[in-house]
């Protein structure tokens, strides 16, 4: 119990879902679920549920709720909760805390949105700025699904006519900011 | 003819600030009041109707007993008493000195209308040619440079803007009184010397100043100068440093010895600067440093010229000081403004909507769209906008937006088209006081008033359409959007501007919301003695808050008084012996005012003179040119002065003003006021503006006339008063009775004290500390050994009140003691009830079935005791409002609230892994609580609204396993269990008011046992019956500080009548004429005020003379005409409507 209040974990266990949400958790404590959070976002059309029902969920200890549903995935961090809330509560932090948190404990419906992540880190990592071609094909290769190329092929026609995106051949890059990341996950990972 | 007497200084002239001026000036002390404004009321001359009564009733706290002292009319339109000095305009700058003796440094702002003067006819404002908003009205309409500060105002002199007036003076030609003064002119009168040895600098200034109007001479040395100052006078000097022969410094020095008023204001380049400053302290203003902007040399001298011609600096000296500054509306449009406010004109504060649905408001009291003047079809209101927000710095709750908000949405329903819909948006609706939930009730079921729970937070208009949308999440969160004509922000309380100087100025700490500091358990004290808070000065209130704070600020005051050695008023010297004139026959003689020949053309005085002449009851007819001048003051006396007659009629302006003044009169001709009359002569002459002078002149004759029959009926009776026994005997020794009592003995007079108890303490007995951490213990012991060893306390443990009966000044009151069975019988002239209440009990959620179920009450104590170990446990569920804000107990407890965030609070300390679960209706943590409320939200409790009809379930196993809860999780749209260690419920408060003990007195309960107030707003600790109070939680529920709060003020309001030997009736009052009454008994009934009784033994009606207040109830019911009320005679009544409509 103790550890999922302050999400330290065990050393040298794999972190429980509820102790990486703990630290998330802990920012939220002050909501008074008075929903302008919900009211302002200009995303909430798309939500299968609510931010406050997201936080509320998160404050009552229902963590696994939170992962069956894509709210926080669908958060385009406007910063309008932010902004509005009467609290003063860090909601887009917290929300990207919980694209985290899915990302780590790898959880299907998530993997869309965390590979597509994952791939645009791999290319700033590998270059120091986003290689178009290189992160789609980056994304296409991880979701191994032969259709998703061909669903954004009218996409990338039309971002390829206005020279958007430009042909380069995928390189490893580098490496000159492999020791930024390595210590980016060391913090990640001890947080 | 008075002696010494204490005097006390009370800052800031709102609602507050008038309590305590009344309290303190009703119990004898000399008042000074000062209000910054150029009126009193506050926000209260802009409300027209208050929760939960939706009326005003201002009036209500009026002085009651001793009544003639002061004003007998609205208190909206002004105040008057003859102990309350009051300053307008006026700022304290400074206070030195220790309690009582403390010299108070008051600057009076530049005055440009002289009040006495000014007769209110509006000439100056119809010429001003400037447009600024109108305060009065919220910025919602529009105002000249010079106007009234509030329309309705007594006496209504007008005053200028000194900021928005462009000084061009049109309005000094037009006044017809000649009472405005811009200091402009007045400028060629101040006469700057200007020394400098360089002639180019001398001149320059000279030639900037004159243009500006000041009459300058130049000087070119020292010498030069000090010769001129001898030939004619100067009020300011501008003196160079550096000068060859004597210096800057020496003549200042010369200067200070001849003319030590002299306003002198160095001139320097940057290398003489320590010279400057050394000068300052041999007697210079100021300096300027060379070279300098004719612009800053202009206005320092302007500065100084208003300073000293228009503002008035003074020292007053006060034994104590009641700051009662109030608060400041929050103003939506600073910030980040996401309601539009400013910008969609549909978008108003609650402040503006009470001024657009007041008749006296910019639209006539038509509830009508600002933007376009459509009727509101679709209001709503958004709470918490300033409150309860982080975001702007307030972390508390405004405590008073909840109900005005209802109040305002009622007062919608009933001016607005028949199908206007109105929704309140709140969070939770903080409906805490006395009758609030039911008011809440009544406006959800009987008047349709929309309540939705959720925080808006953009209004943005619809361009289509037209109207204001707002967004808010729904029940299942789903946004949604809807559209109203209106959209009324309640805003709420912020501590009042300048707040850190004045608490410099006043040396008193400021707490961390930003409002004035108080000590623990004692609301109205500061860390200074001497120097009191009340009303929202010290953090938010409502009117009865408000009102209560200011009684107890006073009462503190009057003990700093008392103990410092200045006594209260006794009225040696004899009172005026009037002469009497019963057996004479009425003789009127009439003292016209001609005012300054401002009345309109045509208007022949003289032809009016001769008119009443002609009626046989007129002695004689005078005028006089100007009454309100002094030299016409003085004229008037002389005409009263000779003998021959035995009334007196003045028509002038403005009754109210003079009205006062009769008084004064009256002890120097010896004549009873009562016979004295002021008619308003001036008012036709507005009212019939377009009028031919003949028509105005017949509306004022007819006028006279009434007041002549008026007079002719006035039968002056003998001034009758009533003994006071000067003791007082408090019922219940709890918090709030000790406090009671031995604020009362602290005066020095004798108080008995009587407790059912063999011990006192009441609840604090049990109570161990409050939110704040204070320990109450330490606290009762205190205050109950200060008691046990005070002189003139009488303390009855294990003690009841057998019987009572009784009337303001004496009340006899048989006291048995339980265990010797002895009885006493006491003679009192006040009684206080401070019976108290408990925890009520719960008979509710399995209660009494588990030993896991207990009570808050129980668990104050187990936790003290330390019978419970938090550490052990894992869950504690929380149920709020147990029995509460419901029927038949619908009223809220208000301590349990915050008596659960103090209990979260502590377990959590104790065990941070513990999980708290807290299942609510609304949260009530009014004020500063909300803070706890964000901290115990830190702490990890998790609060679960529920609602009546789906309360939560508590279900006790069998086999000794954990109580189990069910609950609705409305944000989850699903059902909650939880297996709780431990279940507290909130059970709430109720009263311990005897029906009987209460009725002994002739005061009240009301439905839920509590005593019944005179009335909840103006008079919160009053009953109907004069002389019998009540405070702490018999009158209704509230915690330690709050119940001190409420016995302060209902020993002030007890004091009001101890202080004096005997009660002497006003001048209308009503009597029984004994041949005609049939003892019918009626007028007992009606008599609000239980002035009435029957005397069995003499078989007849007698009227309390010092309670009556002469409101002819009695009268009007008398089918006899045997109740009649003193002046207002049947005959003298239609006698009067004979004159008016003839």
């Amino acid at each position: 119990m103790k550890a999922a209040i302050d999400g330290s974990g065990e050393p040298g266990k794999p972190k429980t879902l509820e102790e990486r949400l703990a630290p998330v958790r802990k920012m939220l404590l002050a909501c008074i679920q008075c929903g302008t959070c919900s009211g302002s976002c200009p995303n909430a059309w798309a939500m299968d549920s609510s931010p406050r029902h997201l936080w509320r969920l998160l404050l009552t200890h229902n963590g696994e709720e939170i992962f069956k549903s894509r709210t926080f995935a669908l958060c385009s961090t406007c910063y309008s909760c932010t902004l509005r809330c009467p609290r003063g509560l860090p909601l887009t932090d917290a929300m990207s805390l919980l694209k985290q948190v899915a990302a780590a404990e790898n959880i299907y419906i998530y993997r869309r949105s965390v590979r597509f992540y994952q791939s645009f880190m791999e290319s700033v990592r590998r270059h120091g700025r986003v290689r178009e071609m290189e992160f789609m094909t980056l994304y296409f290769m991880s979701m191994k699904n032969p259709m998703i190329p061909l669903k954004f092929t009218p996409l990338g026609m039309k971002l390829m006519a206005k020279g958007k995106v430009s042909f380069e051949i995928p390189s490893k890059g580098s490496g000159k900011l492999d020791a930024l990341f390595r210590k980016a996950k060391e913090i990640e990972d001890q947080s | 003819m008075k002696p010494k007497i204490g005097r006390a200084l009370v800052v800031g002239g709102g609602i507050s600030g008038i309590r305590a001026a009344l309290d303190l000036a009703e119990t004898g002390y000399g008042v000074t009041l000062v209000d910054r404004a150029p009126h009193i009321g506050g926000v209260l001359s802009q409300l027209d109707n208050q929760f939960p009564t939706n009326q005003c009733g201002m009036c209500k706290m009026l002085p009651l007993v001793e009544r003639d002292a002061g004003s007998q009319y609205c208190l909206r339109k002004g105040l008057f008493h003859e102990n309350i000095d009051i300053r307008l305009s006026t700022e304290v700058v400074g206070i030195e000195g220790e309690a009582g003796s403390f010299m108070v440094r008051l600057r009076e702002q530049p005055r440009f209308v002289d009040p006495e003067k000014c007769i209110g006819c509006g000439e100056c404002a119809a010429v001003c040619p400037v447009d600024v908003a109108d305060e009065f009205n919220a910025g919602l309409s529009e105002r000249k440079a010079v106007y009234l500060p509030v329309p309705h105002m007594m006496p209504n002199t007008y005053v200028i803007d000194p900021a928005a007036c462009t000084r061009c003076g049109e309005c000094v030609t037009a006044c017809p009184t000649g009472a405005i003064r811009l200091f402009r002119q007045g400028r060629q009168d101040f006469g700057v010397l200007v020394v400098d040895d360089e002639y180019t600098v001398r001149d320059s200034i000279k030639e900037w100043l004159v243009e500006d109007g000041f009459s300058v001479e130049t000087a070119g040395s020292g010498e030069e100068a000090l010769d001129l100052m001898k030939k004619q006078p100067f009020k300011m000097m501008l003196l160079d440093i550096k000068m060859p022969g004597m210096d800057g410094v020496e003549v200042l020095k010369k200067t200070m010895e001849t003319f030590p008023d002299m306003a002198v204001v160095m001139m320097t380049a940057y290398a003489t600067v320590e010279t400057a400053v050394e000068a300052m302290k041999t007697g210079a203003m100021d300096y300027l440093m060379k070279p300098f902007d004719p612009e800053d040399l202009v206005s320092k001298v302007i500065d100084v010229y208003e300073i000293q011609e228009a503002s008035r600096g003074e020292e007053v000296e006060a034994g104590a000081v009641v700051f009662c500054g109030g608060t400041e509306g929050y103003d939506p449009s600073t910030g980040k403004n996401t309601f539009g406010y400013k910008k969609f004109p549909d978008v108003v504060t609650g402040l503006e909507f009470e001024r657009l649905i007041s008749g006296t408001g910019p639209g006539g009291g038509q509830l009508v769209r600002p933007s376009n003047g459509e009727p509101v079809r679709k209001i709503a209101w958004i709470q918490c906008v300033g409150s309860r927000d982080l975001q702007t710095d307030a972390d508390f709750c405004s405590g008073f937006c909840c109900m005005y908000a209802i109040k305002e949405a009622m007062l919608a329903k009933e001016k607005g088209p028949e199908d206007l819909d109105a929704t309140i948006f709140y969070m939770d609706m903080r409906t805490f006081g006395k009758t609030f939930q039911r008011f809440r009730d009544s406006a959800e079921k009987d008047h349709a008033i929309r309540f939705t729970r959720g925080r808006v937070h953009t209004v943005y208009l619809d361009e289509k359409t037209g109207k204001l949308m707002i967004s808010y999440p729904g029940e299942n969160s789903q946004r949604i959007e809807e559209a109203f004509d209106m959209v009324v922000l309640s805003t709420g309380q912020q501590p009042a501007g300048g707040m850190d100087k004045l608490a410099q100025t006043a040396d008193f700490d400021l707490n961390q919301w930003g409002f004035a500091l108080a000590e623990p358990f004692a609301p109205s004290k500061t860390k200074r003695e001497g120097i009191f808070f009340g009303g929202a000065f010290s953090g938010p209130k409502d009117i009865a808050e408000s009102v209560i704070s200011a009684g107890s600020a006073s009462l503190c005051a009057s003990v700093a008084l008392h103990s410092a050695g200045r006594g209260m008023a006794e009225v040696t010297g004899d009172a005026p012996e009037y002469i009497d004139v019963s057996i004479q026959a009425p003789k009127v003689r009439v003292v016209l005012c001609e005012c300054g020949s401002t009345l309109p053309g045509g208007i022949d005085m003289k032809a009016i003179a001769a008119d009443l002449k002609t009626d046989p009851v007129v002695e004689n007819v005078f005028t006089i040119p100007r009454i309100c001048t002094t030299e016409g003051w003085d004229l008037l006396v002389e005409k009263a002065k000779a003998k021959g007659y035995n009334r007196l009629l003045v028509g002038a302006c403005m009754p109210y003003a003079h009205a006062r003044r009769l008084k004064e009169l009256g002890e120097k001709v010896l004549m009873n006021p009562v016979l004295m009359e002021v008619e308003d002569i001036r008012a036709p002459a507005f009212r019939y503006a377009d009028a031919e002078a003949s028509y105005i002149q017949k509306a004022m004759e007819r006028n006279l006339r009434s007041g002549i029959s008026r007079l002719r009926g006035v039968d002056p009776l003998p001034k009758t008063s009533v003994p006071v026994a000067r003791k007082a005997l408090v019922v219940g020794g709890g918090i709030a009775g000790m406090t009671a009592a031995l604020a009362i003995a602290d005066h020095g007079y004798p108080v008995t004290l009587v407790e059912n108890d063999p011990e006192l303490g009441g609840n604090l007995n049990w109570l161990a500390r409050t939110i704040e951490g204070y320990d109450v213990h330490a606290f009762m012991d205190s205050v109950r050994q200060r008691l046990e060893k005070h002189p003139q306390v009488t303390i009855h443990v294990d003690s009841s009140v057998m019987s009572a009966f009784g009337e303001v000044g004496n009340f006899f009151t048989t006291i048995e003691t339980g265990s010797q069975s002895s009885v006493e019988t006491l003679h009192h002239g006040v009684a206080i009830i401070a019976t108290g209440g408990g925890e009520a009990p719960a008979n509710m959620y399995s209660h009494g079935e588990n030993d896991a179920i207990i009570t808050q009450k129980e668990l104050e104590q187990k936790v003290s005791d330390k019978q419970i170990d938090v550490t052990s446990m894992d869950t504690v569920v929380m149920i709020q409002c147990a029995g509460s804000r419901e029927e038949p107990r619908n009223y809220c407890s208000r301590v349990c609230c915050a008596s659960t965030l103090k209990h979260i609070l502590h377990m959590k300390k104790e065990n941070a892994d513990l999980s708290i679960y807290v299942l609510y209706r609304d949260m009530m943590s009014y004020g500063f609580s909300e803070t706890w409320f964000t901290e115990a939200r830190k702490a990890g409790a998790v609060f679960i609204p529920y609602t009546v009809d789906k309360k939560p379930v508590v279900s006790v196993p069998g086999d000794g396993s954990n109580v189990k809860i069910s609950a609705y999780e409305p944000l989850l749209d699903a059902n909650v269990e939880i297996n709780a260690d431990l279940l507290v419920l909130a059970t709430g408060i109720v009263p311990s008011l005897p029906e009987s003990l209460a009725a002994a007195y002739g005061a009240h309960v009301d439905a839920d046992g509590f005593f019944q107030e005179a009335e909840p707003k103006w008079r919160p600790v009053d009953s109907l019956k004069e002389g019998v109070f009540a405070c702490g939680i018999a009158l209704s529920p509230r915690s330690v500080t709050e119940s001190v709060a409420t016995a302060e003020a209902a020993a002030q309001r007890a004091m009001r009548i101890l202080t004096k030997s005997a009660l002497s009736r006003a001048g209308v009052t009503a009597r029984v004429r004994q041949s005609l009454c049939s003892l019918c008994e009626r007028c007992i009934d009606v008599c609000p005020y239980g002035a009435r009784s029957i005397d069995l033994d003499l078989q007849k009606v007698i009227v309390n003379a010092a309670m009556c207040q002469g409101c002819g109830n009695c009268a009007s019911e008398c089918p006899n005409s045997a109740s009649v009320v003193d002046g207002f005679f049947d005959g003298r009544m239609l006698d009067m409507i004979d004159m008016v409509i003839e």
